[in-house]
This record gives structure tokens, C-alpha cells and sequence, in this order.
């Protein structure tokens, strides 16, 4: 088996990596870091639950060799959170409880980090399209949006 | 003055009647409660920490609820049908009042104070005097406390009205949106392999040859195979390399077909094949009796109508694969699974691997929402029979998401057929109802090891299972085909039909999602037809004064909302096996001009008995209206005559976030009544009012689900 070394950074930690040039980013995650919150779900990129922020823009880390992101500053649902505080959505999904089984919740919860990093007051179209993807089987979809809501709410009275 | 009511403590404590069944007392201030019923996302461990917060009155944070382990926690069944809340729930309550008040008997009694004066503080009785304390936990090393039983009915409850408007934080959110809740999939032990089945195309090939070249593949990168009749595994310590080679190996077999998979559409199969057919009467049971003919009446003032509603095969299609892990060492085998009949498993467990009950341990670990039976028992089966074979090693086995899609069981095809005759006051006098459908109950049973999808592999001999009609009320095909409606006259006829192409089980409300959109659908047709609103129809044909306020509830809340430009609105309800939660559903949507429909608006007025967990509640209606809007508008397992070809999301599509309406909940609260299940009141509901809805848009009945522009297209143009 030809193994291959590369140094990943992940939520601010770098770390040295012994793989198969082919391993996805996601077992690496898994495997190497013991960050387990980025889940598998299809490995396919069709349903959202492996989603990472690589330079702040949404990633599918379920078929993307690991490789591909050395020199980048990758970040996964542990990451997101500084310094043992919630992000606003995480904190409105907690208010809101947006979430049953919570296997989805990862992904969801990085796709609109990406949102509302890159729009302060994101339209419903794009709040919809930053969520095409991410699939959820409980239907916490009315809870999550709700969450939302309770984000923009919130950046609005803040102006 | 305060309302006293009793209660019935219910099944579970029939079987477990200590408190201390129920409820443990770990210092200094932390209460733990059993339940034999698992979290799937229901939020039922929220609900059971809230219930017993309430009696006691202790902080729900000082509460934790014990995950299923068969070890230690009762034996409540399986986590199914709507149970959780009335049989553990009740059981809490029940164990937590009986505490309570023996608790206050006994500070009373120790520091000499007199009850009704006694101030309860936490867990902690103080005499103002002396400052001396007697607390829950004191209590709770008592003899007294382990001998403390729960009668099966307790009197004299006081019925206090609690405020249910404030948030309550559920017991697993904080971690989930860290990504730190634990899932199955998360396990991680020394010594463990990575595990995936290799499957042929269909439940009809069989192993025939390896090419043998492929093992110096699997040695080069540390693989192993395991090779039973036509089960095939591969397993590794490297999961990304245990995936990688499922192909390789996979191509390297040799299969041959012994069956084809169908050879006719399914609708077709469902009319031609051999069926068990019954008479259900009202109240829901089945008899093996003959049919009666349908009636006719000569009355010329009299109206018959006729109605035929098909439910295609839908998936449990759970975001994450089935998983399980498990050890087999020294004889013992220690086992993790998602699994919703986890005690059954062991049972099963013992007779397939001929060990004791009590060498077997399992731990339930959450696994990706599904609601129902998919393939969670299969893969700890298989987790088991692999553990087995590599003893003294984890085995953590997942399916893949083809393994999930193609070889999960579904939620049956079904059809129903209608008729019904009103008379010259638009009542409706007669209704014949019939329901076709294959099994939904193949859940994991003692004595049936076919009930295991790779027992078709594992087995060279393996014959195909006829299913045995249920008989008891609202059971699988025949859930809900009982109408709640005051009907004069019904022909209610449940049809197991054999043979049909795919594997069946419980699907979240098992018969009751076709029976009631069949039903509620076939309201509309009649109350369109003798042009009365849909709300005053209904409750025209109603006795029951909780079902007549709920339809009423209903109808505020919709009169409250604008009708969007191009909106039609359709109603429905039911109460689910006609004994759990009433629920009314109103949906408004639009139908573009290429046919695409798109929800705008839903309204879901509920009646769940006493309110637990008001945000409980709401999330499961509106992720149950949801699941079910998705049944209705998207899916369907396709399949041809030789395998399923639904072997991933693009080729069974779920609803997304850019069609979920906006949805309003009313949560009627009955203080003092008992809880009913909520999990699956709304699913008939929803399919019925998007139907109902649809039909007010295209005004043409759609028969055929999934409601999708190909159906709708297909039907409109004939």
C-alpha cells in the first residue's frame, strides 16, 4: 500500500498525516484527528452530512482526497465554536431545539456558517440554497429555518 | 380550589411496579431514571427527565435519563406505535408521585413536622427549628424506599395547570450542535475491525465462485473476507480501505440469478396475487369471516361514490446507514445497536447463536433518525453472526448507502378501494373500505431468523416467508382503516396479499398513512360532491367532542392566515388507531404551470392528551408532517425486474428545505387525561390535506402517490 505524508490544519491545529493519497478528507477527520462530529452519511456528496468549511467556503469531505487540502485552514462542527463559545446559529438552534435525531445537524450547521459569514442579512433564497443538499430523514426542517429566522432576527436588531 | 384526578399507571409498571424499577438517587443531587424505550430523536429522554422534574420538583438538569442497556433497564418492547410517552412516561409520573409522597411521609415522620406544612427545596425537607434536613437522597438508602411499590392506579392527583410557554432546552442539543453527541457510528475500541457486507444485485442471486486472485488484493492491504454460503463480508482495521475494496472483491464474484425480482408492476401484483382476506369490524380487530358483497341501494335520492387510492413502496431512508458493533468474548457477547426492539434482538440473538440471555449484553447507541424497522436489526445480526466468527474483536459494521436503500424494509406498496352511499340529508349511510397491502410487521421475532435479510445468503436453503395476517385492532394493513366517523353502516375488509416483489415492515404508521389519506381523501370527494364545507362535513359524521374541538381548532387557526395568490387549501384529520393523538391538518399550496407543487402554508392542530413537552410535541407533528409531505409530493422505491434501482439519493428523492412550508402548531392541552402517543398522529393527515388540496387546485382526485409532475402529468392527460 503506498502511503504518503502531508501536514492538514485543522480548527487551528496542524497535524502530521500518514495516508493513502485517495483518503478523503472525512476519515482523516475521523480517523486521524478523532473529530467525529462530521458525520458519513452517503459518501456520495448527496446528502450534506460530511459538509466542512475549508477557507471558510462549504466542502463535501466524503470523496475529496484529504491531500487536496494541505495549506488550508480547515474547520469542522468541534471548530466552530471559539474558545467554548457557541457561534449565533448554534446558539438559536439551541433556543429553538432545531434538531431530533441530529445526525444532519453537523452539516446544516457549517453550511450556514458559511451564510452568514459571507451575508450579514442573507435572503430566503439564499438561506435555501445554502441549505440544497443537506438532507434530513426527522424533519426538524421547520425548526431549523425557525433558527434562522431567530439569527437575522437578532443581526437586524443589532443593526 | 385544586382538581384531583386519578390515574391509570399503564402497561409498563404491570411489569415493573418498584419505584426504584424507575428511578435511582446518585449524590448529591442527581436523580437517574430507567426507561426500556430509546431515544431515536423523539425527544422522549427530554419528556421523561421533564415529567418526572415536575413531580419531584427538582431542576430538569439534575435529572439524567439512562440509555437502554437490557442489563439494568426495564423491558418495555419495542420503541414503536406511538408508546413511548403513555407507557414510560406514565410509568415515570407514576413511580415519581409515589416517591414524593412517601418521601414527604417520611421527613414528616423523621423531623417531626407535620405534612401539609412540610416545604419541599430541592429534594430537601428542613425543620425551621433545628435546621435539621432530610433529603430525596437520605431517602433513598432506605429500606423503605426499595420496597416502595406503584398500585395500579393512583388517586387523589392534583391537577395543576403548568405553564408550558417557556423553552426548555432539550437533553442532547447542546452537544449535537458541537458535534459531540455520540452516535453508534462514533464507537471507537482497540482491536476492532471495520466491517461492510458485499451484496449481490437482488434478494435472488447466490454466490457461486471468487476469482482468487483477489486475495493477494485483500492481504496487500490487511483485508480480510468471510465467505457463508452467499454472505459475503469484508473486514479491516482501516475503514476508508474496507470501502475501497468493495468493488474489487465485489466484481471478483461470481453470482447467479435463481429469481427474478418482479415481473409486473406492482399496482398489477397487488390486484392478481393470492391474498388473505378479512372482515374488520368496528373497534379495529380482523376475523377470518366471509366477505359480504358490497351494498347497493335503489334509492334514487341516494348518492354512491367510489374512490381507489395506490401508496407506491417508500423507504426509511435514514441520513445515516445502519451500524452496529459487537464483541464476542468469552463466550459473552457485548453488543451496541440503534435497533427499536432492542430487548427482541437478544432474545433472538440467544436462539441464533445458542447462547445463554444472560451472556448477551446490549447497549442501545443513538443511530441516524428513521421511525420504523429498517436496517438496524439486520446489521446487528450481522454485526453479531461477523463478532462471532472473529471472537475477541470489535466488529463495527455499517452499511453502505446502496446497502441502506436497497436492502432496508420497506413501507409496503398498498392500495385502497372506497365506496360509500349518502342519503338525501348528505349523510353518509354507508361505507366500504378495503385495504391491500403486503406485511408490515417483520420485525425481529423469536423463531423467525428469515426475518433477517442476509438469512436469504447466509442460508443456501432459504425459503421465502409467507406472511401470517394479524388480527388485533388497528394492527399493520388495517391500522386506521376503522374510521373514526359515526357511519351508520361499514364493510371494512383488511387484504394481506402475498408474493409481492419487496421486503416489507413497519414504516412509521404502518397501514394508518394509506388508510387515512384513503379516507380523508374520499371525505373531500363526498363533501365536494354535496357542495358542504369540509370542516361542517366532517363534523357532521362525528360523535367525539375532543375530535369535533380539534377540527374547530383547526379552522381558527386557518382564518386567521391569508390565502396566497394562486393558494388552495385542503384539510384533513384522524386520530390515530383511533386511541392515540387527534390531529387536524390544513395545507395550502400552489401547482405551477409545468405542474411542480409547492407548499406555502400548514396548520397542525393537535390533541396529545396532558401535555409532557409542549415543544416535544410540536417538533414530532411538524417532523411527521414533514416526513409525511415528502411520502406525498416525492417518493417512491423504484425497482425493475431485476434489482431496486432506488440505490441512492438521486434516485430517491426526499423533500429539501426549498419546499417546506411555513407551519403553525396548536397544541391542545388536556390536564389530568392520559398521554397519548404523538410520533405518527399527523402522517394520514398530511397526505389526505395535500391531496385534498391538490384536487381543489387541478379539480381532479391524483390516485396515485408519489404526487410528483410525472403522476400528476400521467393522470391529467389519461
Amino acid at each position: 500500500m503506498n502511503k504518503t505524508e502531508y501536514i492538514l490544519n485543522v480548527n487551528g491545529k496542524s497535524k502530521n498525516i500518514v495516508s493513502s493519497e485517495d483518503k478523503p478528507l472525512l476519515y482523516i477527520l475521523r480517523d486521524d484527528f478523532n473529530l467525529t462530529g462530521t458525520k458519513l452519511g452517503c459518501g456520495l456528496e448527496q446528502c450534506g452530512s460530511c459538509a466542512v468549511l475549508v477557507d471558510g467556503s462549504k466542502v463535501l469531505s466524503c470523496n475529496r482526497p484529504a491531500i487536496e487540502f494541505v495549506n488550508k485552514k480547515i474547520t469542522t462542527i468541534e471548530g466552530i465554536a471559539k474558545n467554548e463559545v457557541l457561534n449565533e446559529i448554534q446558539q438559536s438552534f439551541k433556543e429553538f431545539n432545531a434538531a431530533q435525531c441530529g445526525y444532519c445537524t453537523s452539516g446544516i450547521i457549517v453550511s450556514l456558517t458559511e451564510l452568514f459569514n459571507k451575508k450579514k442579512i442573507p435572503e430566503s433564497k439564499e438561506i435555501v440554497e445554502s441549505l440544497s443538499g443537506q438532507l434530513c430523514r426527522c424533519g426538524s426542517h421547520a425548526s431549523v429555518l425557525k433558527a434562522v429566522n431567530n439569527v437575522i432576527k437578532i443581526r437586524k436588531n443589532h443593526g | 380550589m385544586v382538581n384531583k384526578y386519578k390515574l391509570n399507571t399503564g402497561a409498563s409498571v404491570k411489569d415493573y411496579n418498584k419505584v426504584s424499577d424507575w428511578l435511582s438517587f446518585e449524590s448529591p443531587d442527581k436523580i437517574n431514571i430507567s426507561t426500556g424505550k430509546v431515544d431515536i430523536g423523539q425527544h422522549i429522554s427530554t419528556t421523561l427527565a421533564l415529567i418526572c422534574s415536575r413531580e419531584l420538583e427538582i431542576d430538569i438538569n439534575s435529572i439524567f435519563v439512562k440509555k437502554l442497556n437490557t442489563d439494568i433497564t426495564p423491558n418495555e418492547g419495542i420503541t414503536a406505535s406511538s408508546l413511548s410517552v403513555p407507557n414510560s412516561g406514565t410509568a415515570i409520573k407514576a413511580a415519581s408521585i409515589i416517591f414524593k409522597r412517601n418521601f414527604l411521609d417520611y421527613a414528616a415522620k423523621s423531623l417531626n413536622l407535620i405534612k401539609n406544612n412540610i416545604k419541599l427545596d430541592d429534594g430537601v425537607v428542613k425543620d425551621p427549628n433545628s435546621n435539621a434536613s432530610i433529603s430525596f437522597w437520605d431517602f433513598s438508602q432506605t429500606e423503605d424506599f426499595f420496597k416502595l411499590s406503584i398500585p395500579e392506579i393512583i388517586e387523589d392527583i392534583n391537577q395543576n395547570n403548568i405553564d408550558h410557554n417557556f423553552h426548555v432546552e432539550t437533553k442532547f442539543i447542546n452537544s449535537i450542535v458541537q458535534g459531540e453527541y455520540r452516535f453508534l457510528h462514533d464507537l471507537k475500541f482497540d482491536n476492532m475491525l471495520h466491517a461492510r457486507i458485499i451484496r449481490p444485485q437482488s434478494y435472488s442471486h447466490r454466490f457461486v465462485s471468487i476469482d482468487e486472485s483477489i486475495y493477494k488484493y485483500l492481504k496487500d492491504h490487511n483485508l480480510e473476507l468471510f465467505i457463508k454460503n452467499s454472505f459475503v463480508a469484508i473486514l479491516g482495521d482501516d475503514e476508508y480501505e474496507v470501502i475501497k475494496s468493495l468493488n474489487r472483491v465485489k466484481n471478483s464474484i461470481k453470482w447467479e440469478q435463481v429469481d427474478k425480482l418482479a415481473n409486473d408492476e406492482v399496482f398489477n401484483l397487488i390486484d392478481k396475487n393470492n391474498k388473505d382476506t378479512l372482515v374488520v369490524k368496528r373497534g379495529g380487530e380482523a376475523f377470518h369471516e366471509n366477505i359480504p358483497e358490497i351494498k347497493s341501494y335503489k334509492n334514487s335520492n341516494y348518492k354512491t361514490l367510489t374512490s381507489e387510492f395506490n401508496k407506491p413502496y417508500l423507504m426509511h431512508g435514514s441520513i445515516g446507514p445502519s451500524a452496529s458493533c459487537s464483541i464476542y468474548k468469552n463466550g459473552k457477547f457485548v453488543i451496541y445497536s440503534h435497533s427499536q426492539a432492542i430487548y427482541a434482538l437478544k432474545s433472538i440473538l440467544s436462539n441464533a447463536f445458542n447462547v445463554e440471555e444472560e451472556n448477551i449484553t446490549l447497549h442501545f447507541m443513538p443511530g441516524a433518525g428513521c421511525y420504523g424497522h429498517n436496517g438496524a436489526d439486520d446489521v446487528t445480526y450481522e454485526a453479531a453472526l461477523l463478532s462471532k466468527e472473529f471472537e475477541n474483536k470489535y466488529i463495527l459494521l455499517k452499511w453502505t448507502r446502496e446497502d441502506e436503500n436497497c436492502w432496508e424494509p420497506y413501507g409496503s406498496a398498498s392500495k385502497n378501494k372506497l365506496t360509500a352511499t349518502l342519503d338525501e340529508n348528505n349523510k353518509i349511510i354507508y361505507w366500504s373500505s378495503e385495504a391491500y397491502s403486503d406485511t408490515y410487521l417483520t420485525r425481529p421475532m423469536v423463531g423467525k431468523l428469515e426475518y433477517f435479510v442476509s438469512q436469504r445468503f447466509i442460508n443456501n436453503d432459504f425459503k421465502k416467508y409467507k406472511a401470517e395476517p394479524r388480527t388485533g385492532a388497528h394492527m399493520g394493513i388495517h391500522r386506521n382503516l376503522d374510521p373514526i366517523y359515526n357511519f351508520k353502516e361499514t364493510r371494512l375488509v383488511k387484504n394481506l396479499v402475498h408474493d409481492l416483489p419487496l421486503r416489507t415492515s413497519a414504516l412509521r404508521t404502518l397501514g394508518a398513512f394509506a388508510n387515512t389519506t384513503a379516507t380523508e381523501t374520499f371525505m373531500d370527494d363526498l363533501c365536494i360532491e354535496v357542495n358542504i364545507d369540509p370542516f361542517e362535513f366532517r363534523i357532521n359524521h362525528l360523535d367525539d367532542n375532543r375530535a369535533i374541538d380539534l377540527l374547530n381548532d383547526l379552522k381558527t387557526q386557518m382564518k386567521k392566515d391569508k390565502l396566497s395568490e394562486n393558494g388552495f387549501r385542503g384539510i384533513a384529520f384522524s386520530r390515530y388507531k383511533n386511541s392515540a393523538s387527534y390531529c387536524a391538518v390544513g395545507v395550502e399550496l400552489t401547482v405551477s404551470d409545468n405542474v411542480e407543487v409547492e407548499l406555502k402554508q400548514a396548520w397542525i392542530s393537535v390533541d396529545a392528551g396532558e401535555v409532557a413537552f409542549k415543544e416535544g410535541i410540536e417538533a414530532q407533528v411538524e417532523g411527521g408532517f414533514i416526513q409525511a409531505a415528502s411520502w406525498s409530493l416525492y417518493e417512491k422505491v423504484d425497482f425493475d425486474n431485476n434489482e431496486i434501482l432506488s440505490k441512492d439519493w438521486d434516485g430517491y428523492k426526499i423533500i429539501e428545505f426549498d419546499n417546506i412550508p411555513l407551519i403553525k402548531t396548536s397544541v391542545i392541552n388536556r390536564v389530568g387525561f392520559p398521554y397519548l402517543g404523538v410520533g405518527e398522529a399527523v402522517a394520514g393527515p398530511t397526505g389526505a390535506s395535500i391531496s385534498n388540496a391538490l384536487k381543489r387546485a387541478l379539480g381532479e382526485r391524483i390516485k396515485s402517490m408519489p404526487f410528483s409532475q410525472e403522476n400528476i402529468t400521467k393522470q391529467l392527460l389519461g
